[in-house]
Order: structure tokens, then C-alpha cells, then sequence
């Protein structure tokens, strides 16, 4: 007698409560479809900014959804759960740097960032890539949640695990460093 | 005000994160900005971050959602079927654990009775009416008998298994 007989609804992901979770109740593949169009690109983006790692961005993106889907995510609407989305890939680049490297992130060639519109290729712009290369990576972080994508302290603490105080004083920090190496090109 | 922001910063970010920067925002603000260090920064920051972020959201070619959705049923299958086996093994191996207690229990207490059957066995059965008498006197003359039984005993069982695996 096999397991799949003994626990059918285990095996037909019927039994969530079972298993801890309950993604399907708040998402099903169609809804999880939209959602995914709307985020996945501004979650590369951020993935690939801080870690400066497009094939890294590419796996952990993946694997950040895949953990989105598995865990009991909040469900009060798409901006927590966009929210909770950028917490766990937040874990998993902390994860990522803890583990031992065999190639130093560094090593990534900026040129993968550039994009093929012209119009976007602002001064400031093409400082981007060496400005962020001179900070931190939780500098890189921040700046990028907070900027990019228009995140509060709070909501940042949220993401990162940090406190709240700690974020305005960092930020300030990191702000004060990319503005400095932006007007000086990138260069420290 | 605190050191860390200028008491301007948090009317200058909503302009800047709804696009209202710099054409709808009040003309002093904007003068503001030009004497504002922080301010300055801000508008700064934010500008090429945003762009930024435009610019790489274009690049990623990314995944099916479908995949990754598959993905995620496989792997809440893979949990919910640890989760509810892990109990049944931890009962499995108690009771293999019990079993053997319970047996070792029965060999000690019982050791006396067993060591006389079994070396009153080859008389009870008259094992050596079936050895030949050429063999019989000799020492290892047991063994003609003992080894082509177990012989065929290891022959039978991979048969028995073989045809048991088979019908399964």
C-alpha cells in the first residue's frame, strides 16, 4: 500500500491545513498569474540592483515566489503582500551572503545593466551602476527600497528586520554617500 | 527638527514619488530645494534610483508563473507528506525498538531451557540416521547435510521473493 492512497488529499494539495499553510485560499493560479505580472519585474530589479548578480536575481526571484506561494502570507491586500514579497527576497539575499562565495559578487560586470533605451542613459543615470558598487550591500539595500521603490521606514523595518530609528539614520548615511559619488561619477 | 531630516523632506518625497516634481510643486519648494542639501539629495536619489528602476525592470526575462506555481504545489505536497509521515515513523521505529526489547527479555529468561533443546535437537530428530555412514564418523560430516539445506532454503526464498515482487 502506497502513501498516495492513504492520504489522497494530501497528495491533491487539499489538506493545508495539514501542511500548515494556506496560499490557495488567498491566491489561486490565475490570481498568483496577475499578481506575478505586476511585481516580479520591480523584484528583479531590486534582487539584481543589490546583489549586482542578474543570473543570482534570476534564482532568487524564482525561489522568492515559490516561498511566497508555500507560506501563510498575509492577507490583506496586494500591498502587504507585495510587501511580504520583498521581505523574503530580502531573507534570501541575507541567506545568499552568509553563505561562502566562490566568485565575489563584485566580479559581475556592470555592462549587464545596460538597457538598450537611449533615453534613459541620463548622466546620473550611467553613475547608477558605480555609485551603487561603492556602497554597502544593506546601504544598496535601503537606498533601493526606499527610492526606487517609495517604501516608509516603517514599511522598510518591516522588510529588513532592522528598527525603525535605525533605518532613518542609515538612510541618511548611505543618501548622503550616493549623492556624493553621483556628482562625483561614481567615483569615491 | 531632527538632524537626520529637513522638515521639508516629507512634503518634497510625495511630489517626487507621484511625478509631481519639479513642474507641480509650489515655487518655493523648488528654491528650497536649490539651498537644501538634503532636499537637493533627495531629489537626486530618488530621480536616478527610479529611472534606474525602470530601466532594469526591463531587462529580466522571466520565468512562466505558471512553473513557478507548479513549482510551489510541488514543494507544499513534498512538506505535507513529511509532515504527516514523520509521526508514523517515529511509531514505527518505537515499536521495532519494543519489539526487540521484548525478545532480548525472552532470550535472557529463557536462555537455560533453549541451550538444552537445542543441543538435544540432532538426537530428537536422528539426524545421523541420514548421514552416511562412510561420512558419519568423520568430523565434518554435519556439514554434507547442514550446507545443502541452507542451500536450497536461500534458493526457495529468492524464488518466493522473486514471484512476490513480480505479482506486486
Amino acid at each position: 500500500m502506497s502513501w498516495e492512497s492513504i492520504i489522497p488529499n494530501v497528495l491533491a494539495g487539499e489538506t493545508q491545513a495539514l501542511a500548515g499553510t494556506a496560499p490557495s485560499a488567498a491566491m489561486d493560479n490565475e490570481q498568483f498569474a496577475d499578481f506575478y505580472a505586476r511585481t516580479a519585474r520591480s523584484l528583479w530589479a531590486y534582487l539584481a540592483r543589490v546583489s549586482r548578480d542578474p543570473a543570482l536575481a534570476d534564482d532568487l526571484t524564482q525561489e522568492a515566489y515559490v516561498r511566497f506561494l508555500c507560506a501563510n502570507h498575509p492577507e490583506d491586500g496586494e500591498v502587504a503582500a507585495r510587501r511580504y514579497l520583498f521581505k523574503i527576497a530580502t531573507n534570501l539575499l541575507r541567506d545568499h551572503w552568509r553563505r561562502p562565495q566562490s566568485s565575489s559578487i563584485d566580479e559581475i560586470p556592470e555592462h549587464v545593466f545596460a538597457a538598450g533605451s537611449d533615453e534613459l542613459q541620463s548622466d546620473s543615470l550611467m553613475m547608477v551602476g558605480p555609485a551603487m558598487a561603492q556602497m554597502r550591500p544593506r546601504d544598496r539595500q535601503l537606498l533601493w527600497l526606499a527610492y526606487a521603490e517609495g517604501y516608509s521606514h516603517h514599511e522598510i523595518a518591516q522588510i529588513t528586520g532592522l528598527g525603525s530609528a535605525s533605518i532613518r539614520i542609515l538612510l541618511f548615511r548611505a543618501r548622503r554617500k550616493m549623492a556624493s559619488l553621483l556628482r562625483c561619477g561614481g567615483e569615491a | 527638527m531632527s538632524p537626520f531630516r529637513c522638515a521639508r523632506e516629507r512634503e518634497l518625497s510625495d511630489l517626487l514619488h507621484k511625478g509631481h516634481w519639479p513642474q507641480a510643486c509650489p515655487e518655493d519648494l523648488r528654491k528650497h530645494v536649490v539651498s537644501c542639501r538634503s532636499c537637493s539629495d533627495l531629489v537626486l536619489i530618488t530621480g536616478t534610483l527610479q529611472a534606474s528602476r525602470k530601466q532594469t525592470a526591463e531587462l529580466p526575462r522571466l520565468a512562466p508563473a505558471g512553473t513557478i506555481w507548479w513549482r510551489a504545489q510541488l514543494r507544499r505536497r513534498n512538506a505535507a507528506i513529511e509532515k504527516m509521515s514523520r509521526p508514523i515513523v517515529g511509531a514505527q521505529i518505537f515499536a521495532l525498538a519494543m519489539v526487540l526489547v521484548v525478545i532480548a527479555a525472552i532470550a535472557v529468561w529463557q536462555f537455560g531451557n533453549w541451550s538444552a533443546w537445542l543441543s538435544d535437537l540432532p538426537d530428537t530428530l536422528h539426524l545421523a540416521a541420514l548421514i552416511p555412514t562412510s561420512i558419519s564418523t568423520q568430523e565434518s560430516g554435519l556439514l554434507w547435510v547442514v550446507v545443502p539445506v541452507a542451500v536450497m532454503i536461500a534458493l526457495l526464498s529468492g524464488i518466493v521473493v522473486y514471484l512476490a515482487s513480480e505479482k506486486q
